[in-house]
């Protein structure tokens, strides 16, 4: 049953686990709409496998996943992105042995047309549109990572999940892609970034969330989370 | 002024919990394929313990009226669970054996195409030299 304003997204004390070994210990995330939510984290802190459980790619031991108030444990993953859920992965998940044209056109099974996705990517990131007919394996990073989010956006989500935009990319380039983030934001799409690297996400986030060994340790306005982020990730006593 | 005819699109995220209302959203099962992975090696163990069991005592009866129900019921059910058994066992095994074969594939795929990228940016590179 849909719970009147219910957030997007809602983690009830979830737990996962690979095999025998819990990673997540009771994990509380609310994504509100329209709202960007910055998950954070140093390594191995359990922000990845607290995106695919929220996904569905990854069962949850024990808890709930709720999207739009309703509960969706054990749904599908591709069932969740023909709704709407769209996941950016980690390492930007293109087909790098295809151009970027193709990869694009990839993002047409919501149904809408090849020729409109394309147009409004390009529209988005004029960049691309020079590279068009280039295969994206030979594009930069950042280029790369442009592609992965127009691919997203192009199947008009109404949740972003992307993870680790950050990752091996040049600040400028992260900088960048964090203002074409708070740019979809503005649209009112939801966004939850999990991240390693925080002090770019928190510009643009509306809200923080940080992890440590499976579980959260705060969370808040980013404004808030100055000395938490510190003790997350450098081992200092709050 | 606003036409109070005029209906609004809903949003993408009107149209995700629109869609997740109509979702199916399948029963809690922990494991499942496991589960049925175990009974399938289960299965058979049983299936032969019970064959043994029917012809142990049936093999006790002077009785060919005897040794018939003894049979049927022990040798056939056995023989039963122990086809079951294999089924699944083979089922599930080969369910994991090829997703992992599809995975390595995948990952093979994705390293020569890298490889490939790669040498084509050095003769690229060298070209333009």
């Amino acid at each position: 049953m849909t719970e009147p304003t219910a957030p997007l997204l809602e983690l009830r004390n979830v737990h996962a686990a690979y095999g025998r070994i819990e990673v997540l210990h009771g994990i509380d995330l609310v994504v509100p709409r329209g709202q960007v939510v910055a998950l954070l984290g140093p390594n191995g802190a359990g922000k990845t496998t607290t995106l695919l459980v929220a996904t569905g790619q990854h069962p949850a031991s024990q808890g709930c996943v709720h999207v739009g108030g309703r509960h969706v444990n054990g749904v599908k993953p591709d069932e969740l992105a023909r709704l709407g859920l769209c996941t950016i992965p980690e390492g930007r998940g293109v087909f790098r042995s295809l151009t970027v044209r193709e990869n694009l056109v990839m993002a047409s099974y919501r149904g809408l047309p090849a020729d409109q996705i394309i147009e409004s990517a390009v529209a988005r990131f004029p960049r691309l549109g020079e590279r068009i007919g280039q295969v994206a394996g030979t594009l930069s990073g950042g280029e790369q990572q442009m592609l992965a989010m127009a691919r997203g956006l192009a199947t008009d989500p109404g949740l972003l999940i992307i993870d680790e935009l950050s990752m091996g990319l040049a600040p400028l380039i992260v900088a960048e892609l964090y203002e074409i983030v708070a740019g979809i934001a503005t649209e009112g799409v939801s966004i939850l970034v999990v991240e390693q690297f925080a002090r770019t996400v928190l510009g643009v986030a509306d809200h923080a969330v940080i992890m440590q060994h499976g579980h959260v340790v705060a969370a808040g306005p980013p404004a808030d989370l100055e000395a938490e982020l510190s003790a997350a990730y450098l081992g200092a006593s709050t | 002024m606003t036409d109070p005819t005029a209906t609004h699109a809903p949003s993408a995220a009107d149209r995700l919990e629109l869609g997740v209302e109509d979702l199916h959203v399948p029963e809690p099962s922990a494991d499942a394929e496991g589960l049925l992975l175990k009974l399938g090696l289960i299965l058979p163990i049983l299936g032969v313990v019970l064959i043994l069991a029917a012809y142990w005592t049936s093999s006790g009866s002077k009785y060919v009226a005897d040794q018939i129900p003894m049979l049927i019921s022990g040798g056939i059910l056995g023989l039963g669970l122990a086809v079951i058994g294999v089924g699944l066992f083979l089922r599930f095994s080969l369910a994991r054996l090829l997703r992992f074969w599809l995975a390595r594939m995948v990952v093979e795929q994705q390293a020569q195409t890298d490889r490939v990228v790669d040498a084509l940016a050095r003769i690229e590179a060298k070209l333009e030299k």
